[in-house]
């Protein structure tokens, strides 16, 4: 909801320049009235109409401003013919207006260009940037014949007036790294490797990781779902980092990284993973000293000890750490756990300090008789630490030792239950189960629908709808679990379905291993008592999510530690803002934001990507490319990585099918 | 397989009412030119992926809201498409008219004008006013060495950038995007002959040859089409003639390509041969007298079998030094491959996605392989392992394995990769218990190829679907040549690689099949093209004048195993070698009268020349000449033990022509002649010899001694040295002998 004054936003017309009082209508988006604590917004323009929160706008001028933005800032401009001139032509036609010397011919041509360019652009920029200046053309006629009838300047046409415009995409709004994904697949379809992969790392340093293991939410937004199936953009994403890594070129940095500062700012950072990772690289990349504080002997956190070798290969993470150690202010400080005491020193030795140390307590599953140092019950977390630590560092023992020729119940449903399960297929169980309170089509939203039929497909097996009630044991280890069952029971008045526990259910099972892998919690032995840390209900830093400092000056927190657990890419998202809002903090002891960051807030807020959109100019029916994978028999008693990823020609077809939803918005203060 | 591979293979659609049957996964564009049908386009070049920037073959599709570019966009089975309307003519005349904003009207002393796209669809498109205008800014014409770029003619198509980054490989150009300010940038400074291929494509005067411009007018030049002459690939082309002169090389740029050499090589024709009759009658008696004749492969298929008859008559020494050492290797190879050809070919080579070069400085030996090896790498992300002595960073952007062995090491090189590469293939008992026996250890550390490093390799194209091999020059002289060649064709016959013999002359393929030959001289010789005692010359060196491939017509027979034709692009005043042959007892009116006599029994057709075709249908399909028949040879199965690898410690001296230089008849073109006699090497070269940069240095390799001037490249590492030949007296040792030797300083 917003109050305008004006707005066509997504067909929506509300036109309250003769209403008053009870009259005067809202708009039902989330549009920007405000833009920032202190400043409200004149206007706000973009790919889907434009909205007005100020009656004093000088319409021709937002118009040719909005316009001057497609040459500034699009990424494909030059690239196709309407785009390059088209573009060219929309601007210096309404500056010719706007400046009062306009004719009724220019309006002609200006609507003929729009037409050419929202029907045959190459991108959805040169498709949209006519819809909302021919939207101000048309509500705002007299406007413009003013102009053009007196041959006069527009109101503000010579004010100084703060436009500030942001290029997104449905799928980059909804990354929580906000990667630039039309760009990288740009590079891909072009065989531009090195370009996509340079795109991909202005925000997201970890290009292999996240090229294999995301849960890619980008995918849930991406417009050509709306047309038949969304474009396969995480398996994309790994071509320019093989690319780099093939054809060993020097690191593909998104800009030349500026020489260290060397001015005795430092800041410190708990933790090695993909957060801390992530706030190190950009911090680096700005000439800053980073020291990095790892517990374990390896860097790489969950995701080096929690994924498994099959699905995440430790080459290839390495070289995302690799990228990030690289850095010359990079300085990393393994073996080395940190309590409140060192946390203490670290604060006052340190200009910033940034806690990533993630979620590492593995939560009990709440069962009759759960004792957590019983032999067989094993934390989720740790089972993975010891797995991971052997086969990619020859770290520890096999997990074999433990798991060969038994039974492993594992209860969970995300993705950790998942690297559990299947690393236990591995490790040489003899039965693996999986017991999950809801149904397959909820562990497949949880997690993805590769992971769980290649779990299936290994001989993982499910029981839907299931808890444990009571462990037993002998004394010394679990014996036997009894497991209660559940059933949906729909809410005969619409409402939202029950699990009811179903009373002829209950059965009892052998178990050698009780793993749980419900959630996971953070660790907070390190934060000092004295300080008063604000956590959330869930037990964890708690920041305003924007700029991620907590309430004490000085000390931010991102990833798991912040958010609770959740994917990578968030992880990395948090991490790159939290380094943007640091990297200026030291100097000025201010927290603030850039502007590039506060539309980004906006844009998320607003909602880029509009399910109902109907899509036209593009072919239906092209299928979304699946890559080969590894069969059953090939992958299941290895830790072979085991999905291929796409063929050369898979990857250009499957590039081909992005439609380059870039859209331009501005913000008119 | 993904879910698409398993699809049916065809469908059909139709266009303009027309019913159409495509390959799955074909774009509209692609089924439409295929089947006849027009569609306007600025930026589609066939032999690249659609580039999509011009938006002009945008169509209707039934049913479906929306223009859809149809050269990018893949057809759907049933699909109903209109090519032409009113709306998709408005929005075509309106993107002509868009190109034609503030573009220069430099029309009459453009190079490009009468074959300009821009001014042939202006016209098509009946853009008879311009509604639109926009501030124009200054840009700067920038000059490229062989190509120069104007920005202001430049209409963003990026076809140039494409064929930079797809097929040449040199990745020197690319979009400066900014909007109306975008333009071509030369990101690596670089001037290389390849350039000319971006050039090419350019369809306005943008990007233009700079020998070419105001040179002539498109429209006053004669096409003749031809085959190249530098190399193996024999590419096809077209001389562009006026006045006896050729003014420049076309070619068939939206489906085939040339390397900078084919492009601006042009003029190494004989040009004042005159019919002497003495000369003649000498001629006629030194045949007469001679008991060998010497010949240069850069011959064609014709003349190598008046040669091979004439030799059948006189019972002549018939000696041709760059093709013997491939005729054995070709047979040994048959030998246990029991066909007569290899199976691989350049389009092979495109289509992998596994590659290994084995045995030859591919990039300098023949561009179009290096070219085609590109292609593979862009579009199939080839794994390409990189087997040789010597790095070469102008591969780097390819290759995803560099192996480094010893020069001299070949045979157990290849014995380990055969080792590796036939694991788990049903092989013979006899291989099995050769490759059992061998001694891998020792072999690994005498070569220096680690057994790790072939892991790798096996690993990384594991899963591959289609594998290619190729091999070279450094082997056809290799002391262990047939060895060499029998495991190669071991790994051919039991592996799922194909193989590409890369032929190291121009038609050493062709004369391989047509001549038996000896490999020496004996007594008073005939040299054409050759050192001999009476010597034919094409260059006009030698006793009497013979024609050039750019001055006569004929076959060559290609690294694809095509028998290809060329024409003579200008005239030729003096005698031919039919006329000698003539004069010797045998009859034809023209040398071309050969060409239905070429050998069937090593695959040839009995096709009269006139016949050969020589075009590239609409779905790009080579029709020029013919394909030889592979034929199969009686295989005998035995192998060497692995004699001890030998050792090259110390200086070393590769001869290596690059690629824009490659022969004597290279070196006599305006655009590649070189009076510069050098030796590059690494610094580490220079520190072992002693020398400095610029420093002369003096060496003497199977009695032949050559004087240069030592270059350090910054780029090159390791004690070999590359030594280019072109300016030997025709090459003659150095085409017999390895191509690695030791160093020895002459004072």
């Amino acid at each position: 909801m917003a109050n305008v004054f004006f707005s066509t936003w997504q067909g929506e017309l509300i036109d309250n320049r003769n209403k008053t009082g009870d009259e005067l209508q809202v708009s039902s988006f989330a549009l920007p009235e405000n833009y920032s604590e202190d400043k409200t917004s004149k206007a706000f323009i973009g790919w889907d109409g434009v909205a007005l929160f100020d009656k004093d706008v000088d319409v021709v001028r937002l118009a040719m401003e909005y316009a001057a933005q497609y040459q500034i800032y699009s990424e494909a401009c030059g690239r196709c013919a309407p785009g390059r001139w088209g573009g060219r032509i929309l601007y210096d036609l309404l500056d010719k207006i706007a400046r009062g010397e306009g004719s009724y011919d220019d309006i002609a041509h200006l609507k003929e260009v729009s037409d050419t360019m929202m029907s045959t652009s190459k991108c959805e920029i040169g498709k949209t940037v006519p819809k909302p200046i021919l939207d101000l053309m048309e509500h705002f006629e007299s406007n413009f014949n003013d102009l053009i009838d007196n041959q006069k300047a527009s109101p503000h046409y010579k004010k100084k007036i703060n436009y500030i415009a942001k290029v997104t995409a449905p799928c980059s709004d909804m990354c929580p790294s906000h990667v630039d994904i039309p760009a990288y697949i740009e590079g891909v379809r072009d065989m531009q490797f090195s370009e996509s992969l340079i795109a991909t790392r202005q925000t997201m340093p970890l290009a292999h990781t996240c090229g294999r293991v995301c849960p890619h939410p980008c995918e849930d937004a991406c417009r050509r779902a709306n047309l038949d199936s969304p474009v396969s953009i995480m398996e994309l994403k790994r071509l320019g980092a093989d690319y780099e890594n093939d054809h060993c070129l020097p690191w593909q940095h998104p800009f030349e990284p500026k020489k260290p500062k060397n001015d005795g700012k430092k800041v410190a950072i708990i933790g090695a993973g993909p957060a801390g990772l992530s706030a190190a690289y950009y911090l680096a990349l700005e000439g800053i000293q980073v020291d990095i504080y790892e517990e374990l002997p390896v860097l790489g956190g969950e995701v080096a000890v929690g994924v498994p070798q099959y699905r995440m290969p430790i080459e290839k993470y390495n070289k995302d750490i690799e990228l990030v150690t690289s850095m010359p202010t990079v300085n990393v400080i393994t073996n080395t756990r940190i309590n409140a005491d060192k946390l203490k020193e670290i604060d006052s030795k340190y200009d910033a300090t940034l806690l990533a140390f993630g979620t590492r307590l593995s939560k009990k599953v709440g069962a009759a008789n759960e004792k957590m140092d019983m032999g067989g019950y094993w934390g989720a977390i740790s089972m993975l630490d010891k797995v991971n630590l052997w086969h990619k560092y020859g770290i520890g023992s096999p997990a074999s030792n433990e798991l060969k020729d038994k039974i492993v119940v594992c209860v969970g449903g995300g993705f950790t239950s998942m690297d559990v399960v299947r690393c236990s297929i591995r490790e040489g169980a003899k039965k693996v189960v999986m017991l999950y309170r809801r149904d397959e089509k909820t562990i497949i939203g949880n997690t993805t629908y590769e992971e769980y039929h290649e779990a299936v497909e290994e001989g993982v097996e499910f029981i839907f709808h299931s808890a444990i009630e009571e462990i037993f044991d002998d004394g010394e280890k679990i014996t036997k679990l009894k497991v209660n069952q559940y059933e949906l029971v729909p809410d005969p008045n619409g409402g939202r379905a029950q699990l009811v526990k179903r009373e002829d259910g209950d059965f009892e099972m052998e178990c050698d291993y009780l793993i749980p892998a419900v959630s996971q919690s953070a660790d907070l032995q390190l934060l000092p008592q004295e300080w008063g840390l604000a956590l959330t209900s869930w037990g964890t830093l708690l920041t305003n999510g924007k700029d991620y400092m907590t309430n004490r000056p000085g000390l931010f927190a991102a990833g798991d530690c912040e958010y609770g657990p959740m994917t990578i890419v968030n992880a990395v998202g948090q991490a790159k803002r939290a380094a943007s809002v640091i990297s200026r903090y030291i100097y000025d002891g201010k927290v603030s934001l850039t502007d590039d960051e506060i539309m980004e807030d906006h844009l998320k807020k607003l909602k880029v990507y509009n399910k109902k959109e109907k899509i036209t100019g593009w072919m239906p029916g092209i299928p979304r490319i699946v890559s080969q994978k590894l069969s059953v028999d090939e992958r299941k008693d290895n830790n072979r990585e085991v999905n291929l990823g796409f063929s050369g020609e898979e990857a250009l077809d499957e590039a081909q099918r992005c439609m380059r939803c870039y859209y331009i918005s501005m913000v008119a203060v | 397989m993904s879910v698409q591979k398993i699809e049916k293979n065809f469908i059909t659609i139709t266009i303009d009412g027309k019913e159409c049957i495509g390959k799955n996964g074909d774009t509209i564009l692609k089924i439409a030119r295929a089947n006849g049908i027009y569609i306007p386009t600025m930026c589609y070049l066939t032999k690249v992926e659609p580039i999509a920037s011009c938006r002009m073959c945008v169509v209707e599709v039934d049913g479906i809201e929306g223009m859809i570019l149809s050269c990018q966009e893949k057809a759907v089975e049933g699909a109903v498409v209109t090519t032409n309307s009113k709306e998709l003519h408005n929005q075509r005349q309106n993107i002509m008219k868009l190109y034609n904003v503030n573009h220069p009207l430099e029309c009459g002393v453009c190079d490009k004008s009468g074959e300009c796209d821009l001014q042939n669809k202006t016209l098509e498109f009946n853009v008879s006013n311009q509604n639109f205008s926009i501030k124009e800014s200054h840009k700067k014409v920038e000059n490229w060495g062989y190509v120069s770029y104007d920005p202001a003619l430049c209409i963003m198509c990026e076809k140039c950038v494409r064929v930079s980054n797809e097929i040449t490989g040199n990745e020197a150009l690319s979009v400066s995007v900014g909007g109306y300010k975008s333009k071509i940038v030369n990101i690596k400074n670089s001037n290389c002959s390849s350039l000319g291929e971006s050039a090419a494509v350019c369809p306005v005067g943008a990007l233009v040859n700079s020998d070419f411009k105001y040179s002539s007018n498109a429209w006053e030049l004669k096409q003749v089409p031809a085959s190249c002459m530098h190399c193996s690939s024999a590419c096809s082309l077209n001389y562009e003639v006026k006045n006896d002169k050729i003014y420049r090389v076309t070619n068939n740029y939206e489906f085939s390509s040339l390397c900078g050499l084919g492009r601006f090589g042009f003029d190494f024709e004989n040009k004042n041969a005159k019919k002497d009759p003495v000369v003649f009658r000498e001629a006629i008696s030194a045949f007469k007298r001679a008991k060998s004749i010497r010949f240069s492969a850069v011959i064609t298929n014709e003349e190598a079998l008046i040669l091979q008859k004439l030799k059948e008559k006189y019972k002549y020494n018939l000696v041709c030094d760059e093709a013997y050492g491939y005729q054995r290797f070709l047979n040994a190879y048959s030998s246990i491959s029991g066909a007569s050809l290899y199976s691989g070919d350049l389009s092979s080579i495109k289509d992998s996605d596994g590659i290994i070069v084995f045995g030859t400085r591919v990039n300098d030996d023949n561009p179009m392989v290096k070219y085609h090896i590109t292609m593979a790498s862009k579009r199939k992300r080839a794994r390409v392992a990189y087997f040789h002595p010597i790095e070469d960073s102008n591969l780097s952007n390819v290759i995803t394995q560099f192996v480094k062995y010893e020069a001299g090491s070949e045979e157990g090189v290849v014995a380990l990769l055969a080792s590796v590469l036939l694991n788990n293939h049903k092989i013979s008992d006899d291989l099995k218990s050769f490759l059992d026996n061998l001694d891998i250890g020792n072999l690994s550390a005498e070569s220096s190829v680690g057994e790790e490093e072939l892991d790798y390799l096996v690993k990384s194209i594991d899963k591959k679907q289609k594998l290619t091999f190729i091999v070279g020059s450094d082997l056809y002289n290799h002391p262990r040549t047939v060895q060499i060649a029998k495991i190669l064709g071991a790994i051919e016959k039991y592996s799922d690689f194909s193989l590409v013999i890369v032929p190291p002359a121009t038609n050493a393929l062709g004369v391989s099949l047509i001549c038996s030959l000896d490999e020496k001289t004996e007594g008073y010789t005939i040299g054409y093209n050759a050192i001999g005692d009476f010597e034919l010359s094409s260059l006009g060196y030698g006793d009497m004048d013979m024609p050039a491939l750019n001055q006569q017509e004929g076959t060559l027979t290609n690294i694809d195993k095509r028998v290809v034709p060329t024409n003579a692009a200008l005239s030729y005043q003096g005698y031919v070698l039919n006329d000698i042959s003539n004069e010797l007892g045998f009859e034809a009116k023209y040398t071309i009268d050969y060409t239905s006599m070429l050998p069937v029994k090593a695959g040839y057709k009995t096709e009269d020349f006139d016949n050969l075709p020589d075009f590239f249908d609409n779905s790009g399909i080579e029709h020029r000449g013919y394909p030889l028949t592979s034929e199969s040879v009686k295989v005998v199965e035995n192998f060497d033990e692995i004699e001890d690898l030998p050792t090259y410690d110390g200086a070393i001296i590769y001869h290596c022509n690059e690629n824009t230089n490659i022969s004597v008849f290279s070196n006599v073109t305006t655009a590649f002649k070189s009076n510069e006699f050098y030796l590059r090497g690494s610094p580490q070269f220079a520190n072992i010899v002693k020398i400095k940069d610029g420093d002369d240095i003096k060496f003497n390799i199977n009695g032949i001694k050559y004087q240069r001037v030592f270059k350090i490249d910054e780029g090159m590492k390791g004690t070999i040295a590359i030594n280019p030949i072109f300016d030997m007296d025709l090459n003659k040792n150095q085409n017999i002998s390895y191509r690695f030797n030791h160093l020895h300083r002459e004072q």
